[in-house]
């Protein structure tokens, strides 16, 4: 069975009504208000995998230029993790995400204290089996982002992860 | 030594950051993505925005806060004062460096009527979490719980760290958003302090 990753890119503050977000795949998005105030986003990709069989559904994000992310294990245990959380769906086991380790970061106004980050692109893989059909799950990845000298509230990438079973 | 050099380099660069901050800061809430072909990844665009509406000539929203030991702390306590307003997080690195540099100044200007209060945003953080924070940076002025309220009078407060500069008439004379340079914060509390001594606190205070 083919399963087809399509794609949810962004939050829901992006995309409006879910009955909207099917039509709504990679290659027909709406252009999205401004002011988003989203440092990471969500890359859409397609999978083809075969049905019934435990597959890695591999999630790209994208942190934006000049900011970083703490990775999912931070080196403190006041700093906020990135986290996906996935709901359940019918149709759908999920295994615990696998996140990719960190980057070595220190600010240039504290260079003792190294803090462990994703920046640019990075992979979040979700082992799933998937029953024929269409499936969707919801889910949101949670991360505080922060610049060179600044820093921002935590914020939940909301997301839909589409999956279409040949 | 390498601290030294390395703050030397920060404040090079901050002087940088400086003319660069409005764009950058338009960049990192402006992402556009782009459709691409189908099955294709979107792209990212960054773009300009309009600045956030400043606080700066207008009276400073007055608050009533709990302290860490359950104080209540208004802004108008503080009429005839200068006040430093400070938000802040436990998760914030640059809140950290630059409250020492606070406590540093509250000991300095008090005596010159300065007041400086510390508004924590993350208070889902816990007040034994909240104080450990304080307490390592040096702090000793009030730390208050900041209500959800305060912050969207003062703009929403999206970035951190983010200060306020009230003179003693409640006038919002500076606001800075980010870590800036030491010597920067001072000048900032010297304009509050000298500015509005004349009168009697306004509006917010």
């Amino acid at each position: 069975m083919r399963v087809r990753l399509a794609v949810a890119v962004l939050s829901l503050a992006f995309l409006g009504t879910s009955s909207g977000m099917r039509a709504s795949q990679a290659g027909t998005l709406p252009m999205p208000p401004p002011s988003p105030k989203s440092y990471v986003l969500y890359v859409a990709e397609d999978h083809d995998v075969r049905a019934g069989r435990r597959t890695i559904v591999e999630l790209r994000f994208r942190v934006a230029n000049g900011f970083h992310v703490n990775s999912h294990t931070p080196r403190s245990e006041l700093l906020i993790p990135t986290a996906l959380t996935l709901d359940p769906a019918t149709g759908v086991t999920e295994e615990a995400a696998e996140y990719p380790a960190g980057k070595s970061y220190t600010f240039s106004f504290d260079p003792s204290n190294k803090l462990d980050v994703y920046t640019g692109d990075f992979m979040v893989k979700v082992p799933v089996v998937a029953s024929a059909g269409a499936h969707t799950i919801h889910g949101a990845l949670h991360y505080q982002a922060c610049d060179r000298a600044a820093c921002y509230p935590p914020k939940d990438l909301v997301l839909q992860v589409i999956f279409t079973a040949r | 030594m390498i601290v030294g050099i390395a703050l030397m380099l920060w404040a090079g660069w901050h002087n940088l950051r400086a003319r660069r901050l409005a764009m950058q800061k338009a960049e990192e809430n402006h992402v556009v993505l782009v459709p691409g072909a189908a099955g294709q990844p979107g792209q990212v665009e960054e773009g300009d925005e309009g600045e956030e509406p400043s606080l700066r000539g207008k009276v400073a929203p007055g608050f009533s806060l709990t302290t860490l030991d359950g104080k209540k702390v208004s802004l108008s306590d503080f009429k005839g004062k200068a006040v430093l307003v400070n938000f802040w997080a436990t998760w914030c690195g640059p809140c950290k460096v630059e409250m020492p540099w606070f406590q540093e100044f509250q000991k300095e200007y008090a005596g010159q009527g300065l007041v400086i209060l510390g508004l924590v945003d993350d208070v889902d953080a816990g007040k034994d979490t909240i104080a450990k924070v304080a307490q390592k940076a040096g702090v000793t002025y009030p730390i208050l719980l900041a209500d959800g309220k305060v912050q969207k009078a003062y703009g929403g407060v999206d970035v951190l760290p983010m200060s306020f500069y009230v003179d003693r008439n409640g006038v919002v004379v500076e606001e800075t958003a980010g870590l800036g340079p030491k010597d920067e914060i001072e000048a900032h509390i010297k304009k509050a302090i000298a500015s509005g001594g004349g009168a009697t606190a306004a509006g917010g205070q």
